[in-house]
């Protein structure tokens, strides 16, 4: 067979979930039950999703929030089951949808590593075998008789994940969690499974991590609502997805009105503030080192950026972005998000103050721009996006020319004028 | 080391299930009396706790008039608190570890059986106690080695059950009530502290249609030599606790695909 991992035309439906029982036992009281189950409505997961992956090949997965990702990576672990279509998977398969939830508090990492050993597949004999080596990969030497509520959240991480790299399936099934965790050990983890590949595993990944899906994936499709939006070589659907975050950001920007005009000061939507406004950005105020407002910065001192932002719609996860551009020329001197912290943001009406601290800013002299962003976790739109709003300029009286003034140190190795070394 | 998942020595035997069981019940047991300063001694001094109750009460406050009282009580006692935890257990085992039914590779039908066997450790500590209480009473009967033949039977009956009840809980959330409830009635309906010779006879048959009266009326025959039930009700209980294990079985395999979609 010339694919190892195929998808054909599946659909799959959840039950719609009543609100609660009550409405159930008034039904029954009221005889109306089956009609009830008559209209039983279902919510369609999947639609007509083709996909195939070739042997050892790796194929990502990108859509937003319940577009469909996790749906699809249940059905290729084996659970639960299509509604029409079929799946493909080889035998054997292993898969890690979640790291770290049959982990026992009380018990020692070593006893917790030799019990995910067996629920992943193994047999008592081999999950003893492979103890040492599951210990060794996760780095818990020092660690591995102490209780698992002693572990941090990557440390427990590492122990699931230490787990997984001990087999050697025909097919793994990613979903996205080795994101979170350490650079270094997620470097380790991607090292493996490019490993894993050499040796002939296909695997199927899902991400919200664009740049990760680009680096690592030879293909990805994009997932819109269930159905399947794109399909092909990684870099091309990543931009697509990313164009199609733009345009849709812009789609759900609401017209500017007067009030918000008077709200926000200098933010008017559609012309420097973009998106649904579900969650605002509130406040954003920049600082230098000890607290005092700063408009102006010099190069080589820090500089604090604070935003508070609110939710409008109860609690929901989103990610955040902060970038600089300079003003004259547009030019993104960087840009990073929420991603990159270790666990996931969630906003309430209450809302969240993050602070993001550049210590030292190290850049030319110039005007510039701080840019913040409050996007759907799957980047699907933009809440809210202040662009070029909030700016700040940079006196460097050192003269380098550029964007970037890069740290370094002058040495002379040999006084000028003077010859070779005697 | 690498290891393909698959065709593993103890999986072509068909060990691995009885591992996984063995396995996650020590797990539980472990994580429950690790840190406790009795640690294993707890599930003994329930049963050493229960007993000085049981002697205190039945032999200087009550008096029912059934010889050995203590040791009858005891025994009844043990197998129904089995049966009857283990059932409620059972009952949750699948939405209390949901994370469990979603690990891919984890044959879920061993869930029920774990929550059918944690209890069993208690069954296993009251054990010695009962022993000794048979010396003590002097009610040794070479009889009392057959005992756990009549637990296995109560095992089998508890796993059929526990098979449709634990799945069947996911679908009908009321499902883990109603067992709470009907378990509580029937502790009424199982002679446990009383005779079954000593009520009304036009209300034996009730208690009749309870296996469990059967097993704990077979208990005793065995351990303090009491006289036997009926030949039918044996069989009788011994092929219902046959069917519903494969009613089980099959009830069980047909409602596990759809699980996932409806934690």
């Amino acid at each position: 067979m010339r694919h190892a991992l195929v998808f054909e035309n599946v659909w799959k439906s959840y039950p719609r979930w009543t609100q609660d029982g009550a409405r159930t036992s008034r039904a029954i009281l009221t005889r109306r039950l089956p009609e009830i189950l008559r209209h039983r409505e279902a919510r369609w997961a999947l639609q007509d999703v083709t996909v195939r992956v070739g042997h050892g090949r790796m194929m990502g997965i990108i859509g937003a929030n319940g577009a469909g990702k996790s749906t699809m990576l249940r059905l290729a672990s084996g659970l639960g089951q299509t509604t029409r279509g079929t799946i493909v998977v080889p035998d054997g398969t292993a898969s890690v949808l979640s790291l770290g939830d049959t982990l026992d508090l009380e018990l020692s990492g070593r006893e917790n590593a030799y019990t995910a050993a067996l629920i992943s597949g193994m047999s008592t004999a081999q999950a003893r075998r492979t103890l040492k080596s599951v210990i060794e990969f996760a780095e818990l030497e020092e660690f591995a008789d102490a209780p698992m509520r002693t572990y941090s959240d990557g440390m427990k991480l590492r122990l699931a994940f230490g787990v997984v790299a001990q087999l050697n399936p025909p097919a793994l099934i990613l979903d996205e969690v080795i994101a979170v965790g350490d650079a270094r050990f997620q470097a380790k983890c991607m090292e493996r499974i490019d490993e894993l590949r050499a040796g002939g595993t296909t695997v199927l990944f899902a991400s919200h991590n664009l740049d990760e899906i680009e680096r690592s994936c030879d293909e990805a499709i994009w997932l819109q609502r269930g159905k399947l939006r794109a399909s092909g070589e990684a870099a091309e659907v990543v931009e697509a997805y990313r164009d199609g975050m733009r345009l849709d950001t812009l789609a759900v920007t609401p017209l500017g009105g007067e009030e918000d005009d008077v709200e926000d000061g200098a933010l008017r939507l559609g012309d420097n503030r973009f998106g649904s406004q579900e969650l605002t950005i509130d406040e954003v105020v920049l600082t230098t080192a000890n607290g005092v407002l700063a408009d102006r910065v010099t190069s080589g001192q820090p500089l604090e950026v604070e935003m508070t932002i609110r939710s409008h719609r109860g609690p929901t996860p989103a990610v955040v972005t902060i970038g600089v551009t300079r003003l004259e020329d547009q030019v993104m001197c960087f840009e990073a998000s929420s991603e990159e912290l270790a666990s996931e943001l969630t906003v309430d009406e209450g809302g969240v103050t993050l602070r993001v601290a550049f210590d030292p800013i190290d850049l030319t002299t110039g005007e510039y721009a701080v840019d913040v962003g409050v996007y759907e976790p799957g980047w699907a739109y933009g809440y809210d996006y202040h662009w070029n709003a909030h700016r700040f300029a940079v006196d460097d009286d050192r003269g380098v020319k550029g964007v970037y003034v890069a740290p370094r140190r002058w040495a002379p190795v040999r006084p000028a004028g003077a010859s070779a070394p005697r | 080391m690498d290891f393909a998942i698959t065709r593993t020595l103890g999986a072509r035997l068909g060990l691995r299930q009885p591992q996984l069981i063995l396995h996650l019940v020590r797990r539980e047991l472990t994580s429950a009396h690790r840190f406790t300063m009795l640690g294993w001694a707890w599930p003994l001094a329930r049963q050493l706790a229960q007993l000085g109750v049981l002697v205190f009460v039945f032999s200087s406050v009550l008096d029912l008039g059934i010889p050995d009282f203590p040791v009858y009580v005891f025994s009844g006692l043990v197998a129904w608190s089995w049966f009857s935890s283990g059932l409620t257990e059972a009952s949750t085992s699948l939405i209390d570890q949901r994370h469990l039914v979603f690990q891919p590779r984890l044959p879920t039908a061993v869930l029920p059986i774990v929550a059918v066997a944690v209890p069993f450790v208690d069954v296993l500590m009251a054990a010695p106690v009962l022993l000794l209480m048979l010396i003590l009473s002097g009610e040794l009967h070479l009889t009392a080695l057959l005992f756990p033949f009549v637990l296995a039977v109560q095992f089998v009956l508890m796993c059929g059950v526990a098979w449709l009840v634990a799945p069947g809980s996911v679908y009908v959330r009321d499902l883990p009530n109603i067992v709470t409830l009907a378990l509580m009635v029937l502790f009424y309906l199982t002679p446990v502290f009383y005779s079954l010779h000593k009520i009304p006879q036009q209300f034996e048959w009730l208690l009749q249609l309870n296996p469990m009266t059967t097993l704990l009326e077979l208990d005793r025959a065995l351990l303090l030599g009491l006289p036997y039930p009926g030949v039918w009700h044996i069989v009788g209980t011994v092929a219902l606790a046959a069917v519903l294990a494969v009613a089980g079985w099959f009830g069980f395999a047909r409602m596990r695909p759809g699980l996932v979609d409806q934690l």
